[in-house]
């Protein structure tokens, strides 16, 4: 059979339907009324829940299979969170300051580990590891490169040009790995642990004046995509034979 | 009969996503005994000729 076919399948009506709401709650949320984010609940969780209910039938077994599993991540993950941070408040009420942000980490916490189940059941673990530094790295990238042109006025040529030069040295790594994901699964899944490490030695809590629950946040969502790529790939480099 | 055949033939043949035929076929999903069987009619041949024990990784 080959693989090759002119003919795609759009995505389906419901995703772009959801999608659309999650856009619309997000902007609504960010220029309207921060109440409005329930509009992006309605496209993150309203399909699921349809199906659920079996009034939305768009899935084949395969995706609905990756669903439930991918659900079950997300229980098993935000759940334990959720129970982290709860013991954490409880017991250091006075010196973690109770802020909405703590939510927002449970529900990072969640959606990354559906995310990430979802990716891996349908791509592979090497795909899925490619795709996820290539994001990464692009994000990464587009940050520099405001962050230069927003800076552009007050520094000289010399600078903006080392700067660059910079931005390039900490991305370029980032677009190598991706590559070498699908060549080296394990030797790219010990790196991305060791930058794992690295990240958190950085963005240490407690170590500067942000909240506990800023630092998480932005510890959760640096350095949890690159340690579970790694340890996916590590996993895929053990079941699948040697590196090549 | 099958020459030229396309994932997306057959998925839409058996009334699957493409990419449920190629999970299959890169052994990352096993499919209902429903879907085995709608997939053997395709190929005319008995079921255990597609799908075979992997006693090995089993718990997947």
């Amino acid at each position: 059979m080959t693989e090759g076919s002119t003919k795609r399948s759009l995505p389906a009506l419901s995703g772009l339907v959801a999608g659309g709401l999650v856009i619309l709650g997000v902007a609504l949320f960010m220029f309207v009324h921060k109440g409005l984010l329930v509009v992006a609940g309605l496209g993150t969780f309203g399909p699921g829940i349809l199906r659920e209910l079996g009034w939305l039938n768009d899935q084949d077994e395969f995706q609905r299979e990756a669903a439930h599993r991918a659900g079950y991540h997300a229980y098993l993950v935000g759940g334990f969170v959720a129970l982290l941070v709860y013991a954490a408040l409880e017991v250091w009420e006075a010196q973690l300051q109770a802020s909405s942000e703590w939510v927002l980490l449970v529900l990072v916490a969640l959606w990354l580990a559906w995310l990430f189940s979802s990716l891996m059941k349908f791509w592979g673990a090497r795909r899925t590891a490619s795709t996820v530094l290539l994001v990464f790295g692009s994000f990464w990238a587009v940050f520099a490169i405001a962050t230069i042109i927003t800076e552009a006025g007050s520094v000289d040529a010399g600078d903006a040009i080392l700067g660059v030069l910079a931005s390039l040295g900490i991305v370029g790594p980032f677009f190598l790995l991706a590559w070498t994901a699908h060549r080296m699964p394990r030797v790219t899944g010990i790196l991305l642990l060791v930058v794992s490490v690295v990240f958190v030695m950085a963005f240490k809590p407690g170590a500067g004046t942000q909240r506990w629950s800023t630092t998480l946040l932005t510890d959760a969502l640096l350095i949890v995509p690159l340690a579970a790529s790694g340890i996916a790939l590590l996993r895929e480099g053990a079941v699948g034979g040697q590196d090549m | 009969m099958l020459d030229g055949m396309t994932q997306q033939d057959l998925a839409d043949r058996v009334g699957v996503t493409r990419q449920t035929i190629l999970s299959i076929e890169r052994g990352r999903y096993n499919p209902s005994v429903g879907l085995a069987l709608l997939l053997a009619e395709v190929f005319d041949v008995p079921v255990e000729v597609l799908f075979e024990i992997d006693r090995e990784n089993s718990h997947d």
